[in-house]
């Protein structure tokens, strides 16, 4: 069997199967990326919150863009080679194009990287900080301790300790309780890690009985337990532990486990006890469940002839209510119980407390200082008590960065949605007020902001005038204004630290001062020497509760950089897919070339019909995402 | 094209090869179109009772809130998922929403649609237009292991921690965003399983309709012109051509969402939404929910006809033959057919009349509603005119073809109303909405798609179904669907709202006269519950004879007494039966169009398409073989 | 379609030409979003710099389009696969966009609005 038209058109559509094919996956690829397009519109249209333009560094895409554009032309170049049967021709044209995808993504990871590693945050005023976070160690009185290098923090943490991004929590906790159900594996030991390091131990405060079968519980129907003698039975057990630092599986009964008081936390010790929680839960589910059904029947007896007694109002039946019963007035079960009680959280004393640091990304809700408790998304919480002598729960959590932009558009939208004066706004917000131990460098730095911007205003009303009413026909954008971009930090830096005086605007070779837009390629660079030598990054540091929101530049931080990410990221999905059919054309397919050159160069033109449409798209790619 | 390009590479028989292939190689990893069909059928077919389960569970929650599963319900839960999932034996709201969800999703995407489109498409449609196989049969194979794997996906989060997808089949968000948010790893919970699911699902799709759509493009058999298409390949190349445009802004939308949910994105996220677990969500919010919605029901309402375009394909292959007579107005179907698909991208707002569109725009989305109804009559009228007048033979396809006709009628006929925005107002979200979908979907596609089942099963494996088995499976499914769609109309105009999981039973008892929507009240018709459930449970039962009869008629059913059962007149009907590698054993070619039925100037009431014309020379008899 | 030795030479010089055009239009559309003195509209970025970027960026993509991927001369079923797909596309963006502007207000100036706002009841006047 053969499928017609593999190789030769079809005569009356003029076209063999596979070129049908791809055209018809390009038209649902531009349905693809006209959703994406749309979405960018829409959400870009639509923002509540002032848009990052232009916040990409161009030379990164720009060098992309003709790499895409020569690879366009090698690979049809290709296909036109095996048109003509020119076999070395090929190879050398379609290499090129695959190493053209490759420079492509590698460009790619460097932008990516870049901006992974870029801190921003979102204070809650609007001020939007960017930078790169400094690195933290909890030093030997277990107080945090930065520095701007992983190596510094790691030589003035304490011993062994770990030095970590500055943007994580730090909560000294009296307990902390595990959820037996749900403690996630990696996070139990980070904790356990610490607390080692620490010298700190996590000890369970009293004796636990953990039952995992009814028969452990309250005994087999002929030889029922009553709470007295499970209660002897626990004491039996509590003794025959007492001293015993053996190693012996404490487990009794059928499932059910005895965990003595001072059992120090590890994960299989949680695992042991999700084994018996279960065990009990399902009987638990299992024995309601039976009551309940037992209930119904016997209503619906004493209701013969009632068509809708289910719906009869009195006829509502619940389980737990019937439970009742089976308790005694301290609440103990009776002999013969049906269900047991179950232990579904482990609670674990800090002794000593001391500092544990969560990572952000961990914890359910923000971490406040007054409710004293952290919680993590698997349930874990780590609790601080309230009267004296118990620790102090979060500690100073404060966010260090060394500062490469300061973004106050969202304060001034939200400024003047209140109705209020911007300037006024700005200069009474947080960063420049005495709260901030680097105000005086920060005033400084909006004090040539606000000149330089005086000076552009000025110089645009000196080059295009005014219009008919009398306004200027060009003013600075919200964006000069209101941002001030590492380019203007390195700017005043380098005007303000000049030999002699320091330049002004207006100035003489002011201007030129400027870092040109191919500086820095892929972003600020902190690695830069003139850079730290002009401390043109200042620091700061923002007290835990300022933090609205910070994020990496990742898709997390804004609507801009998950459309950026997004789009971007399938679009290299695309290239790394078209690269890799290229791929096997080039180097497996001598074998067809020999036997049917011209059922390759079909493939070839069809894969090259695919690797142009990932060019076309990179097209409007590049405008929109990095000019616009 | 140069000469030598058709070289005969594959010129080695492949016919005798194939019946050499291993046992996998034929049956599983096959790259036969009827093998792929086969395999959609039968796994959409284990999904469709799957969901068919859900929806008991849910049914006897809204019929007996209070009441503990039965255990013909319960047993396939284990004890653990038991005492997770349910309270006391009871559905929870949670267990319902996630049964909600996943029935929806498991019913079109798992098994409606790859029951219509995949199975009967791939079977069907290469015979019909008389070729060996699909275009691109390694693609075919790829789109069926793509499709499981999506469906398994979804379903597989069941027996995880976080349980199924649980925000409606829609996935809404912000609500989708965050179900399940306490999961630490965000790709071992069931919502984000769900977008993963759906992501193969979509790519499954897409290269399933370029397959369709080539194959339909380029490998049709000579005569075989577009007019000649019989109408089933007609159906094919729309819903095609709906699958390939309509699903990428669903996948837009899906891995906009995985980004929201695993990388913490705010495409869908609003500023400042708080919920009652985490508070203020900690995201970066200006993202727009109702972009969500558009790029959802963008596909959504495609969507609708990709499920009902098969079935009636199916209904209107059935009707000719058994009627035989040609299909009334054939050339009016088929612009229909084509108008419809394009008139269905422009009406999927009717699903948003809720979300604050403007009165224009939502004028817009009416009209075209409404226009779109005009195609749909004329193929549902063109279908009962073609029952005119023929002498009907009343065969088991017949019977399930000619019950469509009238549920086919009621569901679109209860569309209108919802159509109307001032209307929609009042019924939407309730149980009209509901009752009006699933009469399209159960008595109405599902009915045309069972008509197919029993139509092309002689053809697949060479026996007949049993007819009594086949009134057993027909009388029963027709009468159960009405008792429990039916009342949904009525309970719907009452008010009842479509996510109570128990039937509306809470809101009674706190106020029994309220939700007064045209006249009714929830506490007039609260007492249809019980009848629809137990509709249901007839349903299930009714579905019974059915599994018994395919399986056993498969291997001693009444065999047929030729190639061609019916006396049918297109192509699917001049292969061997069941069809080899390869379909056909002669040169196959189309003459005349394809309902050439009780024509005055032929002998015989049918005039097959690959029938030599008399001219000249003698008649040549159609080489169709015995049955082997 | 070039097919004869002859018209793919031809052809190959065509495509060194239109990817010499795509690289000088690449330079042009980064010359007007950075260089101040070919900035058009206002000063930095507004909506007229979207629109020549967006043209310059359809111009180029029309290039790669109709040369590289020789729809300049194609059978008629592909423009119809296209023809669709564009015209959805186009559905799909400006359907959505109409809905997005055309929202119901709440309590905004339109006086037919005034029904909705809580804040300014409608008085019998």
């Amino acid at each position: 069997m053969e499928i017609p038209y593999t190789v030769t058109a079809r005569k009356d559509t003029g076209l063999f199967n596979s070129k049908v094919g791809i055209w018809l996956f390009l038209a649902s690829e531009v349905m693809l990326f006209g959703g994406l397009f749309s979405g960018y519109v829409f959400l870009r249209i639509y923002a509540d919150y002032p848009w990052p333009e232009r916040a990409l560094p161009i030379v990164p895409g720009l060098i992309n863009t003709f790499v895409l554009i020569g690879s366009s032309v090698t690979v049809v170049f290709a296909w036109a080679a095996l048109k003509m049967r020119e076999w070395r021709k090929f190879q050398i044209y379609m290499g090129i194009t695959i190493a053209c995808a490759g420079m492509f993504m590698v460009l790619k990871g460097i932008e990516y990287k870049a901006k992974l590693e870029h801190q921003a945050v979102r204070m809650d005023d609007f001020a939007i900080i960017e930078g790169h976070a400094h690195y933290a160690a909890i030093g030997d009185d277990g107080k945090l301790i930065h520095a701007d290098t992983k190596a510094k923090a790691k030589k003035m943490g304490g011993s062994g300790e770990k030095p970590f991004k500055a943007n994580a929590i730090l909560f000294k906790p009296d307990t902390v309780d595990f959820s037996v159900a749900r403690a996630h594996e990696p996070w139990v030991e980070a904790v356990l890690e610490q607390a080692a390091k620490r010298k700190a131990q996590l000890l369970t405060a009293e004796n636990l009985f953990l039952y995992g079968s009814i028969e452990d519980y309250a005994g087999t129907e002929d030889a029922p337990l009553s709470s007295k003698e499970r209660a002897s039975k626990e004491a039996a057990l509590v003794t025959k532990y007492a001293n015993a630092e053996d190693k012996v599986e404490r487990k009794f009964g059928e499932s059910s486990l005895f965990i003595p008081a001072r059992t120090a936390l590890s994960y299989d010790l949680i695992k042991k006890a999700r084994a018996a929680y279960v065990g009990g839960r399902s009987h638990n589910a299992a024995a309601r469940t039976a009551i309940l059904k037992d209930n119904w029947e016997k209503v619906k007896a004493e209701r013969p002839d009632d068509k809708y007694w289910e719906q009869a109002p009195d006829t509502k039946i619940d389980a737990a209510t019937q439970l009742d019963e089976q308790f005694d007035s301290e609440g103990n079960c009776t002999a013969g119980s049906k269900v047991m009680s179950v232990i579904s959280t482990l609670s674990f004393k800090m002794d000593p407390p001391q500092p544990i640091v969560i990572s952000r990304g961990w914890v359910k809700r923000p971490v406040k200082a007054k409710e004293g408790k952290a919680e993590l998304r698997d349930d874990t919480s780590f609790n601080a008590g309230e009267g004296e002598g118990s620790a102090q729960g979060l500690m100073d959590s404060s966010l260090i960065l060394a500062v490469d932009a300061i973004d106050l558009r969202w304060m001034v939208q939200k400024a003047e949605e209140a109705g209020k004066e911007p300037l006024e706004v700005i200069e009474k917000s947080w960063i420049f007020s005495e709260g901030n131990k680097n105000h005086k460098y920060y005033k400084r730095i909006w004090k040539s902001h606000k000149a330089r911007i005086a000076a552009l205003e000025e110089k645009l009303l000196e080059d295009y005038g005014r219009d008919k009413e009398g306004n200027p026909k060009r003013v600075p954008t919200e964006t000069d204004r209101y941002r001030v971009a590492w380019q203007d930090l390195v700017h005043y830096a380098r005007a303000d630290q000049q030999e002699g005086r320091p330049l002004r605007p207006g100035d003489p070779g002011y201007d030129e001062l400027r870092p040109k837009f191919w500086n820095g390629f892929a972003g600020p660079n902190h690695k830069d020497e003139e850079i730290h030598d002009l401390h043109a990054f200042p620091e700061l540091e923002i007290p835990h509760e300022k933090v609205a929101l910070q994020s990496m530049f990742t898709p997390k931080w804004n609507t801009y950089y998950a459309v950026y990410f997004t789009i971007t990221g399938l679009h290299g999905l695309h290239v790394i897919g078209g690269a890799i059919v290229l791929g096997y054309y080039l180097f497996f397919s001598k074998g067809l070339y020999r036997r049917n050159p011209e059922w390759l160069a079909n493939r070839v033109e069809v894969g090259g019909l695919f690797w142009h449409f990932v060019d076309l798209v990179w097209i409007f790619l590049f405008p929109i995402l990095y000019l616009m | 094209m140069s000469a030598e390009a058709a070289a005969t590479d594959h010129g080695h028989d492949h016919e005798d090869h194939h019946h050499d292939l291993p046992f996998y190689k034929k049956y599983i990893w096959s790259t036969d179109h009827k093998v792929i069909g086969i395999q959609y059928a039968i796994t959409a077919l284990l999904f469709l009772a799957f969901g068919f389960f859900l929806m008991m569970v849910m049914r006897w929650s809204i019929a007996y809130p209070e009441e503990p599963l039965p255990g013909y319900l319960s047993w396939i839960f284990s004890d653990e998922w038991k005492a997770r999932w349910l309270q006391d034996g009871r559905v929870t709201g949670e267990t319902y929403n996630m049964f909600g969800a996943m029935h929806g999703t498991i019913m079109v995407f798992l098994g409606i649609v790859p029951l219509g489109f995949a199975a009967f498409g791939n079977y069907v449609t290469p015979l019909q237009i008389g070729t060996v196989d699909m275009a691109f049969p390694k693609l075919n194979m790829v789109s069926y292991w793509l499709y499981l794997v999506g469906g398994l996906t979804m379903c597989a989060s069941f027996f995880m921690e976080s349980g199924a997808a649980k925000s409606g089949w829609t996935n809404y968000a912000p609500l989708a965003n965050f179900a399940d948010g306490q999961i630490v790893n965000q790709f071992l919970a069931g919502q984000t399983q769900w977008l993963l699911g759906m992501v193969f699902l979509i790519s499954s799709s897409l290269l399933g309709a370029v397959n369709f759509l080539t194959t339909l493009i380029n490998l049709r058999a000579k005569g075989m012109t577009w007019m000649r298409m019989p109408f089933f390949c007609w159906a094919m190349l729309v819903t095609g051509f709906l699958l390939l445009l309509a699903f990428p802004p669903l996948e837009v939308a899906a891995i906009m969402q995985l980004m929201d949910r695993t990388v913490g994105s705010s495409f869908f996220t609003p500023s400042g939404l708080y919920t009652s677990t985490a508070g203020v969500i900690e995201a970066s919010g200006g993202g727009s929910p109702l972009l969500y919605q558009h790029l959802f029901w963008f596909l959504g309402h495609p969507e609708v006809y990709v499920l009902l375009l098969p079935a009636i394909a199916c209904v209107a292959e059935i009707i000719p033959v058994n009627t035989r007579k040609p299909l009334w107005g054939y050339k009016p179907m088929v612009w229909s057919i084509v108008i419809l698909g394009f008139l269905s991208f422009i009406v999927w707002a009717h699903h948003m009349y809720l979300t604050g569109m403007g009165p224009v725009i939502s004028t817009w989305f009416q009209t075209t509603t409404v226009l779109i109804s005009v195609p749909s009559v004329i193929l549902l009228t063109s279908l009962i005119v073609s029952l005119w007048g023929g002498s009907i033979r009343f065969n088991l396809p017949m019977l399930w073809a000619a019950a469509f006709l009238p549920m086919f009628g009621i569901g679109g006929l209860t569309g209108l109303p919802l159509a109307f925005n001032l209307v929609d107002l009042h019924l939407h979200d309730t149980y009209y909405v509901i009752g009006h979908f699933h009469y399209v979907v159960a008595p109405g596609i599902l009915f045309g798609l069972f008509g197919g089942l029993y139509h092309w099963f002689p053809k697949v494996t060479g026996r007949h179904m049993n007819s009594f088995l086949g009134h057993l499976h027909f009388w029963p499914s027709l009468v159960f669907m009405n008792v429990l769609f039916f009342p949904m109309l009525i309970q719907g105009m009452a008010g009842f709202h479509r996510r109570w999981y128990n039937g509306g039973d809470a809101y009674l008892s706190k106020a029994a006269d309220s939700a007064n929507v045209f006249g009714n009240t929830v506490a007039e018709w609260i007492h249809l519950n019980p009848v629809m459930s137990f509709g249901a449970f007839a349903l299930a039962l009714a579905q019974i004879p059915f599994c018994i009869n395919f399986f056993v008629s498969m291997f001693a059913g009444k065999k047929i007494k030729n190639d061609n059962p019916y006396d049918a007149t297109t192509l699917e009907w001049a292969t061997p039966t069941p069809p080899p590698h390869g379909n056909f054993t002669f040169d196959v070619a189309a003459y005349r169009g394809p309902y050439e039925y009780s024509r005055d100037d032929h002998e015989g009431d049918f005039f097959p398409q690959w029938e030599e014309p008399k001219r000249n020379k003698p008649a040549q008899e159609p080489k169709t073989s015995p049955v082997s | 379609m070039a097919d004869t030795p002859e018209a793919i030479q031809k052809a190959k010089k065509q495509y060194l030409l239109i990817g010499l055009i795509l690289f000088v239009f690449t330079v042009v559309t980064v010359a007007v979003a950075t260089v101040p003195w070919l900035d058009f509209g206002d000063h930095g970025f507004d909506s007229r710099d979207a629109i020549i970027g967006l043209l310059i960026a359809t111009f180029k993509a029309s290039l790669v389009a109709s040369i590289f991927m020789h729809l300049n001369h194609e059978r008629k079923t592909i423009y119809v696969v296209l023809l669709i797909a564009a015209v959805m596309g186009i559905v799909l963006f400006f359907l959505t966009g109409w809905a997005f502007v055309d929202p119901i207000e709440y309590g905004n100036t339109v006086e037919g609005d005034r029904f909705y706002n809580p804040e300014k009841p409608i008085t019998s006047d």
